[in-house]
């Protein structure tokens, strides 16, 4: 008997551990343990690609540029959504609103973290920290520069915090953060990281560097100068900061690159890219941030593609013909992936132009435009060098008058398209309306520099609308370029019903 | 319920032996005294039937003559008479709850019997946490359920058994895939975020690591379902949702028998949905478009697909088990194995399962037992992981693909995606045919309990448990499936979850009227869990299917673990007095890994009271009641079922290759940590009535509880400028009251005809009663492209499970403002001008108002019937799969449902849908699509014969025909009300959401043909 009883107090003693409850997660990270090492960091910076990744891989967040004059999205099925922001009737809970706001700020918390908590990385040396925080202050800056442009004034968070009160802040404190953000991140990235085995890939820089930041800042104080600041000192700053990347183009790696390769797959890798997002769905897990839904976004229904958006008629009739017109629209189309059917875009189903900026990828079958895949590998370009020229055109020209350099940096552009040199001898003013209409064809479609936020800083939104071709869907909302009405998106509803100080 | 035979001599109610046996003596002598009569004419026999205990007479009991069908019944005054005409005859006096009882009439012609309650009816014992009980001293609200009642009913699962059989349990099959899950409550639904599953103990110990899935429905014994604090409290951080105890069966001593039990059923989907034909198709298309899409739609007559004829199919399920149990006086066993083979009702999916029982007790002793129960099983799931949602289910594709459409575009060329590029999923036929998915499962489940009975009134038990689960699955996404990125990739798990269980029980009877008896326990359990999974892209050749990764391009490896500890003290003290005033009080302190400081720590007080009032003479004398008990139950439960390492504020997993092929591991901060995380609380109050009439011909169980839940362990959204997620909290309260009623009655029971019938309804009402200062939760969703918010909330004065939608007011019949005639006509609940998810507003639940069972089981002589309808009403379910094909929305240009050509137009005013090609889309989350989910269902009705053993000699056989699922009475037009696209493990438990059908996993009817053979 006794011997039974022992057992089993063996067997309960056995079975005891002091540590019964306390936890250990051998298998994951916590919070607390981490932005201790050089590791760590580059842990967390890749986790920002990730989160950067999901905001552009996808036309939801593109929508709310929709409004311009370049696209428009017919309502049948499920695009109604896309065309409200295209007609002016977009509301706080239009479902793709979302998107972009969730995304950004997850992009600004995740940069938020690090900046505070960068500098416990004991073992990190000086050029780690700096790569670190330049590359945080970079994707903040940029975060910030979209929302700003799409909702105007909007909660301004920049240490990791939750707040269910938060007040809007207001254009200039937004703004006044982005430049801040973006001279640090000038100030500590690198001029190329050649030596960082991931981010260097193809010969191009993955990751943003000093140059990055640069062309960004010529880009914010080019928008600063205009709607809604309207600070015109800007102008200077952004030529100014323009110019010290044309200036050192070779050491930052950037050319423009031949039209006809430009949207090609194999230039994915560009020398154009100023600074982009990159994308691959050869990866050995479905990670969805890592993979470009837009290849079937802008593309015909009638070849089994989705057709989120098209061209706007008008603005595709106006548009130079040559070889960027042919790059940047499809041309040939082959209704039921016929290709023994081939006809034009007044053929289709929705008669209109399609983009195909995105559309080249390995999943796609030039010979039969058969899409056999819904997510592909393209890059999207948030800076290219042509932008950067264009900045500088037109900053250059409204900070000091036109000038030789100005028609040296949108001719650069024109000639590459296949066109002629502006006309000389413009005003100011006039090589301004020129550049700007040099953005628009340069940059139509669903491109991070999107001909939006050029007609909305120069209070162009009414006018350029006021072109619309008949047949297009009729607008709902009238924009106003007095009065801005229709300039900013309402604040998605969801946070709206979080924080009531937010509502707008 | 658990028949002791055991306790009889120490457990001190009714009959003691000395005292039986000196009544069945005095029977028979005074059978004796009877003056002999021996005319062999017509003999008449008088006499009266009594209860041996009360002596109160027994109205309605049956005599018969033995060898014959002639007999009587009793009188109201317990008086029968019968004629007989062989002198040497024998009769029979019977009665439902007693001993049966012959006597030789040998010349007499007046036999007065006693008839001797059986000893069922003294003993039974109701297994209960940590020891058992009497039935009749039972405090708490406690319902068995034994396999006699669902024996005609083909059973597959231990769920099916439990469906509409107990009263405050609902059981709902939300997947109709074969092994699909199941969601089984106790009582409501205490917790927002946490899980609501009860709490599964099989033979003492608690499963983690397996489920109730995993258990061998055929080997089960008995169920036991605790419900109120009382019976729970026992259980502490783990009782909140409830306690299903199993008790496994085990062998007879001198009774060897070996039982063979099959069945195979033949399934079919339930009911389809009604579709549009290729010209039906191509003609709203094109109005839809505003082009011809289809040039000639007419001529597309008789061409296309009916998918859903393509994709289901009639399945065949077949089972079998083979058991053999008996033994000694002093070793008992009882093996069993099972094998079950059950195809889906969708083509290419299976699932199949092999298991094997060992159940041995032995006395090592005169005063130790030792009890070891094994159990293994093996479990193979072929492409059956389907959840439901729409991006994975074969359903949602199924019914939205066009009539139009080909399988093949060439011979053996599959059309991958449709021509109109609606919808946007791939051609289902060929994602069955091609998706291969299989997933291995290895349970081990082990319950040893070493008894030590120190003296008559003192015991140790040492209950050591493993519950273990080893998982693999494998997947090859092949160039069908994924043209661009063929891929395999392979996963295994392992979970062990230990128990020790060490019980005291002191249990002695004072002065023959204090019962007492004091449990305690100390006990630990801890899970592990393990999981590594490599994956890999860019498959190099499918030759050899998922077994050789390195064949992938690209390929990646990740690893998971997480551990937890539980550490329990219990208390539990029973009074019983005079066999009638019942007390009992339990305490259990718990301590639990996943908490911090001192917030590990719960503790569980509860406290019950009984009365069983049929023992007091003021009510004997009623002469009505045969049993009547009151009974009320106060206590506290808790639930601790949040994920290890909830409080800690974990990083989270988020990759990037950079553009390149190789994917770098990264993190980005996750969800804050949370150290002042504590237990989610429950304080239930029942107060329950059981009665029972005729002798226990009628009896009827009433429970009415209140739950209160506190410090609901909530998900609180976080501002998306904040980064957004959510943040886990204690906060707000729940409320869950109910009444459940039960009766079950034996109508008739004679030797040739019995009926037994049993009927149980629950309904409970739902609150919410508080969140913390917040009115509204808004929750996740499911399906996201075609809901484009959240259609459920938490709100505070509605049910868990409350829809939130735009409430939809028909069709605009004229142009109105900025709305044209035939647009779909919303209310503008915020007022401001345009209708979105600012207007939603609270449209139903999906929690029933009540459901309930009916069971009825018929025989004659060798023929028995079963009947057993089942059914909810008030529920609500938002048909997702139905909206999806009758509006035009992301995933679905042109709606495929033959109603949806019935749209709007000025010649068609009073249409069933809003005229498609309108500018204002349809609102997809609005309640146009939320049907109503109440239904009454012949569940199973079966015909069974019997032959007896006598007449086939080497064994007994029964052969059964039954149907499921036969008959549906619902309003629903989906495939079926109860299977829902929530609470399923892979989109998240949270009972908050509810009645969601994206694609769900149809149910299917079935045709069973059984053979039970016993030897």
């Amino acid at each position: 008997m006794k011997k039974y009883i022992a057992m089993a107090g063996l067997l309960f003693l056995s079975f005891s551990c002091s540590d019964l409850l306390t936890e250990d997660p051998k298998a994951s990270l916590t919070t607390e343990g981490f932005y201790k090492t050089a590791n760590d960091l580059d842990l967390a910076t890749t986790g920002l690609y990730n989160l950067i990744g999901l905001t552009f891989n996808q036309t939801a967040g593109f929508a709310s540029t929709f409004g311009a004059d370049d696209m428009t999205a017919n309502r049948d099925g499920n695009k109604a959504d896309w065309s409200d922001f295209d007609i002016f009737r977009a509301s706080s809970s239009n479902n793709l609103l979302n998107y972009w706001w969730v995304n950004f700020y997850r992009t600004i918390k995740s940069s938020n973290n690090l900046l505070a908590n960068y500098t416990n990385a004991a073992d990190a040396t000086e050029t780690e920290l700096n790569n670190t925080a330049g590359q945080a202050y970079f994707l903040r800056g940029m975060s910030y520069f979209f929302l700003t442009r799409v909702w105007g004034e909007i909660p301004l968070v920049t240490e990791p915090t939750i707040d269910y009160t938060t007040q809007n802040a207001s254009v200039e404190a937004i703004y006044a953060q982005i430049v801040s953000d973006l001279q640090q991140a000038e100030a500590l990235l690198p001029d190329t990281w050649k030596d960082d085995s991931k981010r260097f890939q193809n010969g191009v820089n993955i990751a943003p560097t000093a140059g990055s930041a640069k062309a960004m800042l010529a880009n914010v104080y080019l928008t600063m100068a205009g709607w809604p600041l309207k600070q015109t000192d800007k102008y200077a700053l952004a030529a100014a900061k323009a110019k010290e990347v044309i200036d050192n183009k070779t050491k930052y790696g950037y050319a423009l690159v031949d039209i006809s390769i430009l949207w090609k797959k194999e230039n994915n890798f560009s020398s154009e890219t100023v600074y982009g997002i990159y994308y691959n769905t050869n990866i050995a897990e479905f990670v969805y941030p890592n993979t470009n839904m837009m290849l079937l976004a802008y593309s015909p229904q009638d070849e089994g593609a989705w057709g989120d958006a098209y061209g706007e008629l008008n603005f595709y009739k106006k548009f130079p013909s040559g070889p960027r017109k042919e790059a940047t629209y499809q041309m040939v189309y082959y209704p039921g992936n016929d290709p023994t059917k081939a006809v034009d875009y007044t053929k289709t189903t929705y008669k209109h132009p399609y983009f195909q900026k995105y559309r080249d990828d390995a999943a796609f079958n030039p010979v039969n435009h058969v899409t056999s895949n819904w997510v592909g590998s393209h890059t999207v370009p948030i800076i290219r060098y042509a932008e950067v020229l264009l900045t500088y055109a037109e900053a250059k020209a409204m900070a000091d008058g036109v000038d030789a350099t100005a028609y040296d940096a949108i001719n650069e552009v024109r000639t590459r398209a296949g066109l002629k040199n502006l006309t000389t001898g413009l005003t100011a003013a006039a090589f301004r309306d020129s550049v700007v209409v040099e953005r628009g064809w340069e940059f139509a479609g669903c491109e991070p520099a999107a001909r939006w936020f050029d007609l909305q800083r120069t209070e162009t939104v009414a006018k350029a609308n006021s072109y619309r071709d008949a047949s297009e869907q009729a607008l709902v909302g009238k924009p106003d370029d007095i009065t801005h009405a229709f300039y900013w998106q309402p604040i998605p509803i969801y946070d709206q019903l979080l924080n009531t100080n937010l509502g707008n | 319920m658990k028949i002791s035979l055991l306790n009889f001599s120490n457990k001190q109610t009714g009959m003691r032996p000395a005292l039986l046996h000196l009544a069945i003596a005095s029977a028979l002598a005074l059978v004796s005294h009877v003056t002999l009569a021996q005319d062999k004419a017509e003999i008449i026999i008088k006499g009266k039937i009594s209860d041996y205990a009360t002596n109160q007479s027994l109205p309605g009991a049956s005599i018969y003559i033995e060898g014959t069908s002639n007999g009587a019944t009793t009188d109201a005054n317990g008086d029968y008479s019968i004629v007989i005409t062989d002198p040497n005859a024998t009769l029979v006096f019977s009665f439902v709850g007693y001993d049966t009882e012959k006597r030789q009439v040998g010349g007499q012609t007046t036999i007065d019997v006693a008839l001797i309650p059986s000893l069922e009816m003294l003993t039974q014992i109701v297994v209960t946490g940590y020891g058992e009980q009497k039935k009749t001293d039972i405090t708490g609200s406690v319902s068995s359920l034994s396999p006699t009642t669902y024996k005609d009913q083909p059973v597959v699962t231990t769920s099916e058994a439990l469906q509409g059989r107990i009263a405050g349990v609902s059981v709902q099959n939300v997947s109709g895939a074969p092994g699909g899950e199941v969601k089984i409550r106790v009582r409501g639904m205490n917790s927002i975020n946490s899980s609501n599953d009860p709490l599964y103990v099989v033979d003492g110990v608690a499963l983690f690591s397996a489920g109730l899935g995993d258990i061998n429905v055929n080997d089960i014994e008995s169920i036991e379902v605790l419900k109120d604090a009382s019976a729970t409290s026992i259980y502490g951080s783990r009782g909140s949702n409830g306690v299903v105890l199993i008790t496994t069966k085990k062998g007879k001593a001198d009774h060897t028998k070996v039982e063979y039990n099959s069945f195979v059923s033949f399934n079919t989907v339930r009911k389809k949905y009604d579709l549009l034909d290729a010209v039906g198709y191509a003609k709203l298309a094109n109005h839809i478009a505003g082009s011809d899409i289809y040039p000639d739609p007419d001529a597309l007559a008789g061409t296309g697909t009916d998918w859903q004829d393509v994709i289901f199919r009639t399945s065949v399920t077949q089972s079998h088990q083979l058991s053999a149990s008996g033994g000694t006086e002093k070793t008992r066993y009882y093996i069993s194995g099972y094998y079950v083979n059950q195809p889906g009702i969708i083509i290419n999916t299976n699932q199949k399962k092999y298991a094997l029982r060992s159940n041995i007790d032995t006395k090592l002793s005169e005063k130790i037992n030792l009890s070891v129960g094994l159990f293994v099983s093996h479990q193979n799931s072929h492409n059956n992981t389907d959840a439901g949602d729409g991006g994975v289910s074969m359903v949602t594709p199924t019914v939205s693909w066009g009539p139009t459409e080909s399988i093949y575009s060439s011979p053996g060329v599959y059309n991958r995606t449709s021509a109109t590029g609606s919808p946007i999923s791939s051609n289902p036929y060929m994602t069955a045919k091609e998706r291969l998915n299989d997933a291995k499962s290895n349970t081990f489940l082990m319950s040893s309990t070493l008894k030590y009975d120190i003296t008559d009134w003192l015991s140790y038990d040492l209950v050591l448990g493993v519950n273990a689960n080893l998982g693999s699955s494998a997947y090859l996404t092949n160039h069908w499936i994924s043209p661009t990125n063929p891929s395999s990739g392979q996963s295994s798990s392992e979970s062990y979850t230990l128990q020790n269980s060490n019980i005291v029980t002191f249990h002695k009877m004072f002065n023959d009227i204090h019962d007492v008896k004091v449990t305690g326990v100390v006990e630990e359990t801890s899970n592990t869990y393990k999981g590594i999974s490599a994956n890999g892209g860019g498959l190099t050749s499918e030759t050899n299917g998922y077994y050789n990764l390195s064949l992938n391009k690209t390929q990646s490896i990740s690893s998971s673990y997480s551990n937890w500890g539980l550490l329990s003290y219990v208390g539990r003290l029973s009074y019983v007095l005079k066999d009638r005033y019942l007390f009992m009080a339990t305490y259990r302190i718990d301590g639990s890994s996943k908490f911090q400081g001192s917030n590990k720590w719960g503790y569980f007080p509860s406290i019950a009271a009984g009365w069983r009032l049929s023992e007091e003479s003021f009510i004997q004398d009623l002469n009505v009641f045969t049993n009547l008990k009151l009974r009320g139950s106060y206590g506290k439960t808790g639930n601790q079922a949040v994920t290890p390492y909830s409080t800690l504020g974990l990083l989270d997993k988020s990759q990037s290759s950079y553009g390149t092929t190789t994917l770098y591991p990264g993190y980005t901060v996750g969800n804050p940590s949370n150290p002042n995380l504590k237990w989610e609380t429950t304080i239930q109050t029942n107060v329950g009535l059981e009665m029972a009439f005729l002798n226990g011909k009628l009896s009827a169980t009433i429970d009415y509880y209140v739950k209160n839940t506190k410090d609901l362990l909530l998900s609180k959204p976080i501002p998306y400028y904040d980064g957004g997620g959510s943040t886990l909290v204690n906060l707000g309260k729940v409320q869950n009251r109910g009444l459940e009623v039960s009766i079950n009655g034996n109508i008739i029971e004679t030797e040739e005809l019995s009926w037994t019938t049993g009927l149980n309804v629950t309904s409970y009402k739902n609150k919410v009663v508080s969140l913390g200062g917040d009115d509204i939760i808004n929750l996740g969703y499911q399906a996201r492209g075609l809901v484009n918010t959240n259609i459920q909330v938490v709100k505070v004065g509605e049910p868990l499970g409350a829809f939130y939608l735009i409430p939809w007011q028909g069709i605009y019949q004229q142009n109105e403002g900025t709305h044209t005639a035939g647009e779909a006509k919303y209310e503008d609940v915020s007022g401001n001008g345009t209708i979105g998810s600012e207007d939603r507003k609270i449209a139903g639940t999906s929690t029933p108002k009540f459901t309930f069972g009916f069971n009825n089981n018929v025989r004659y002589k060798n023929f028995e019937l079963n009947i057993f309808i089942q059914g909810s009403e008030g529920n609500k379910v938002f048909n997702a799969t139905y909206a999806a094909i009758s509006a035009s929305n992301s995933t679905v240009k042109y709606p495929t449902l033959a109603a949806a050509a019935d749209y709007w137009t000025p010649e068609n005013t009073d249409a069933k849908f809003a005229d498609p090609a309108s500018l204002n889309k349809t609102q997809i989350e609005s309640t146009q699509f939320l049907q109503n989910g109440s239904y009454v269902r012949l569940k199973n009705i079966s015909l069974s014969y019997s032959l007896p053993k006598d007449m086939l000699k080497f064994a007994s056989l029964k052969l059964t025909v039954s149907a499921q699922n036969l008959l549906t009475i619902t309003d629903y037009i989906g495939f079926d009300p109860e299977i829902t696209s929530t609470g399923l493990s892979t989109t998240g438990t949270s009972d908050a959401y509810g009645g969601f059908d994206i694609g769900a996993y149809p149910t299917a009817k079935s045709l069973s043909v059984g053979l039970q053979a016993t030897f």
